[in-house]
């Protein structure tokens, strides 16, 4: 019996990375940090968005990205799912702002997804139903984050900002098709942050184990069960990346090898931007993937959950891809600056 | 219709004094022994953000004991003054033979960001909108004039430097003393290519007219003012660097009188190119030789033609709403023989030009003397 | 501009998607929207191209209070083809800058009313990816 998933595929991508790179040493060298501290965590620079940037402005690039890979028009996507911890509005949906300046309104779904780094994941899922029961024809799924770190903690080397977006619709004609989805949550307190904090809080190792590294091994595991493959049949996995050592080690705790992970793992070089974070991965990983691939996907919200998702790439990938630029070209197209620049971008400075 | 009585404040930092009490000291020695006015015309711009007044020109009335009298107020920016005084002209042609027209402004209510802000009210939303600081569209401009004309900047630096050397003499001059080309460009950079020196000082001040139906005890005579409005944005203009109203607005006068033989002009100078393109529009200069034109001498106090002899809006200074009517004033005095500060000797014909922003309206006015 | 609800509300669209106008009889285009075209013509709302060239610019540092932390802000003068606007620069340092640039619209915050007011968005002008 074939799955709901199947006659719903990805028509586009876009991803969307801010200029501006703030290196780990300048962090380190701020906060005197030793150098094995940024090591140990795999990572070498990070992402900034600009002081006029935010997770709804990343949000639209990214959204324009997938809009023209797609090629569908504005009024044809019936829903926009934002997924973002980091909200320029506590009150005030950005989707409504998306839909608005990619023409999507008025007729559409709209709203803002609360999951953690895996809001935007849910509302991928929840579009696969809503598509897949002919609801609708195709919805517009953004995860976008400007990544809060308290000033001097070492999440601050992690933290960063940057969006993906996908349109997703039919099978028909898509660029890659789903094969399967599982979702795993439980109550787990390992990152939160409350109501007026500027900054989330979270629980250090115990974000590790009982979080991380559990829920994602029980979605991927569910999956595989519920599809009967083996970590051997994808030719990429991608995980949520908080840093650049946890994904490597949870797909080996899977039994998935380097070469599978290595396309989809983006982090060392951006940072990690929440809700973009596994979303980039698999922006990248289709901007190279070939048809009859098959990609492992799995987000992580901290609360905590997870989502694994089987998908096949089709032929109509090839015409996709030159028609936005690369999450590569976003890596490349860089400025480093200065922890200072840093502050002051980030609306740290207290005046 | 003629200028019988001017009356000018130092454009300065008046921290002490607001906008009425700016106004009022002008207006009262304008009228010193004058019998009554029909109307007073106030015009003011800035204040309006500055320090808000609605209906100015009433309050400024009453506070002066002119009672009954009529009152009313003019905005147009940065030109507001010269459009006073095309107001007065045709209330002069109806029912009014006496016009007090009284230009106040004010800019050091505020910390100059915050003025900045006001200022780039005077553009259209592309500027304020973005809070882009009100000296963009200069700084786009000057670089455009530089990079088609192929014009150094020093060469540019010329004008300011004229206008430093003129308002030295000038008592009612904000800026009196003299700076080299060369330390226009080592001044702060405001909006690059322009520096702190190619722009007006943000100053207060206040000038008052009196304009009659009559010549008696006249300084000189106005002979008309003409105005057109233009595009809003430079952007849609056909050539950013011309003044397209401005040069509509010369040639209603030159349709009628030889504008073109005057004898010294007060023009309006808010940046070193605004002062380059009204030259230029006006056909006073080939397009693209203004800069090269000043830097030989050819606008200087002994030169073709003097021009802002009192330091214009760059040395004199630029109270936005108040600075045509100081440039009424100057031109009359010109005329009359007894300007105060560097004498064009023997002038007979002048002209007053005043633009808002780089051409969203424009006005010159033509004075001649009555000796 | 003035930052309540109904006056940033009502322009939205113009700013998000550069929405400005074009005359009916002469075609001619314009940004911001205009009412009537001076040649008498009808206008009509039009979508404008989002690419463009930099004809000249201007590295602004006396800028307002509230740019002061993105200061200098680069303004340039931008030829659309079909029309030319005054936008602002980013993405792009003032010595990388230079006039005759290829420029694209992206999505940027253009202001907002004080911390707790309505943020304002709308777009500005990269360097073409």
């Amino acid at each position: 019996m074939s799955r709901v998933e199947s006659s719903v595929g990805i028509h586009g991508w876009g991803a969307y990375v801010p200029r501006a790179r703030l290196p780990m040493s300048e962090i380190a060298r701020e906060w005197g940090w030793s150098e094995h501290q940024w090591k140990a965590l795999g990572m070498i620079e990070k992402a900034v968005a600009a002081f006029d940037e935010d997770s709804t402005t990343m949000g639209v690039e990214a959204a324009l990205n997938a809009i023209k890979r797609a090629g569908v028009r504005g009024e044809e996507i019936g829903a926009v799912f934002f997924g973002s911890e980091s909200k320029p509005y506590a009150v005030k949906p950005s989707a409504t702002i998306i839909a608005e300046a990619l023409g999507i309104t008025p007729i559409t779904m709209a709203s803002d997804l609360e999951f953690a780094c895996r809001a935007a994941s849910e509302g991928m899922r929840a579009s696969i139903g809503l598509i897949a029961s002919g609801m609708l024809k195709y919805t517009l799924v953004v995860g976008s984050d400007t990544a809060q770190a308290s000033p001097g903690d070492v999440l601050e080397f992690t933290a960063s900002s940057g969006a993906a977006a996908f349109v997703l619709g039919r099978a028909e004609g898509a660029a890659a098709v789903f094969e399967g989805s599982f979702t795993y949550v439980t109550d787990t307190p390992d990152f939160w942050r409350r109501e007026g904090a500027p900054y989330p809080s979270h629980g250090e190792g115990f974000t590790g184990e009982p979080a991380y590294f559990k829920h994602i091994t029980e979605a991927v595991k569910g999956l595989l069960g519920e599809l009967g493959l083996r970590p051997s049949d994808f030719s990429y996995a991608v995980f949520h990346q908080p840093n650049g050592k946890f994904p490597v080690r949870v797909g080996e705790m899977l039994g998935f090898r380097q070469e599978q992970m290595k396309v989809g793992l983006v982090t060392p070089q951006i940072g990690n931007t929440y809700n973009g974070s596994a979303l980039i991965g698999l922006s990248r990983v289709l901007d190279h993937a070939k048809a009859g691939e098959r990609i492992l996907v799995a987000p992580f919200g901290s609360g905590a959950g997870s989502d694994a998702y089987s998908i096949v790439v089709t032929e109509a990938i090839e015409e996709r891809r030159g028609r936005a630029p690369s999450v590569d070209h976003y890596i490349k197209n860089k400025r480093n600056i200065s922890y200072s620049e840093y502050v002051k971008m980030r609306r740290i400075l207290v005046k | 219709m003629f200028v019988t009585r001017v009356a000018m404040e130092k454009v300065d930092r008046h921290y002490e004094k607001g906008v009425r009490e700016l106004a009022a000291g002008v207006a009262r020695k304008a009228l010193e022994g004058v019998d009554g006015v029909d109307y007073v015309i106030v015009a003011s711009s800035l204040s309006y953000l500055q320090e808000p007044q609605l209906d100015l020109g009433a309050h400024l009335a009453s506070a002066l004991g002119l009672k009954g009298t009529r009152a009313l107020n003019v905005e147009a920016g940065e030109a507001s003054g010269l459009a006073a005084a095309e107001m007065a002209s045709a209330l002069l042609k109806g029912k009014a033979s006496r016009v007090l027209v009284v230009g106040v402004d004010k800019l050091t209510n505020f910390p100059s960001a915050e003025t900045y802000a006001h200022l780039s009210l005077l553009y259209d939303e592309s500027i304020s909108t973005y809070s882009s600081g009100f000296g963009s569209v200069a700084g786009i401009l000057m670089r455009l004039y530089m990079e088609r004309y192929g014009v150094d900047r020093l060469t540019m630096a010329h004008w300011p430097a004229l206008m430093h050397s003129n308002a030295k003499h000038n008592p009612y001059a904000m800026l009196r003393f003299a700076i080299a080309p060369e330390k226009v460009l080592e001044a702060m950079p405001m909006a690059d290519p322009i520096t702190l020196m190619d722009s007006f000082p943000l100053g207060d001040g206040a000038a008052a007219v009196l304009l009659e139906s009559k010549p008696r005890d006249a300084l000189a005579e106005l002979v008309a003012v003409e105005s057109a409005v233009g595009p809003a944005s430079v952007a849609w203009s056909e050539d950013p660097l011309f003044i397209e109203p401005l040069a509509l607005a010369f040639n209603r006068l030159s349709e009628r009188y030889q504008v073109g033989e005057v004898d010294l002009v007060e023009l309006h100078d808010s940046f070193t190119i605004t002062a380059l393109m009204v030259l230029e529009s006006m056909g006073l200069e080939e397009r693209g030789k203004a800069a090269e034109a000043v830097a030989s001498g050819r606008f200087s106090p002994n030169g073709e033609l003097p021009v802002n002899p009192s330091g214009g809006l760059k040395a004199r200074g630029h109270p936005i709403g108040a600075t045509g009517v100081y440039q009424l004033a100057e031109v009359a005095l010109q005329l009359a023989g007894s300007f105060p500060g560097l004498k064009v000797e023997g002038a007979k014909r002048g002209l007053a030009v005043s633009v808002n922003g780089f051409g969203s309206s424009a006005y010159v006015a033509y004075l001649r003397g009555v000796l | 501009m003035v930052r309540t609800p109904p006056v940033v509300w009502r322009s939205r669209v113009h700013r998000y998607r550069l929405v400005g106008s074009k005359c009916k009889s002469c075609g001619e285009v314009y940004y911001p929207k205009i009412f009537s075209c001076p040649c008498g013509g009808e206008a009509e709302e039009v979508e404008l191209p989002k690419v463009g060239r930099l004809i000249s610019y201007s590295v602004v540092y006396a800028v307002d209070e509230e740019s002061r932390d993105r200061s200098p802000v680069i303004v340039g003068l931008i030829d659309l083809g079909v029309t030319r606007l005054v936008g602002e620069i980013v993405d792009v340092t003032p010595e990388e800058v230079k006039s005759g640039m290829h420029v694209e619209a992206v999505f940027r915050r253009i202001g907002e009313a004080g911390e707790r007011g309505v943020i304002v968005y709308g777009l500005k002008f990269r360097p073409v990816m």
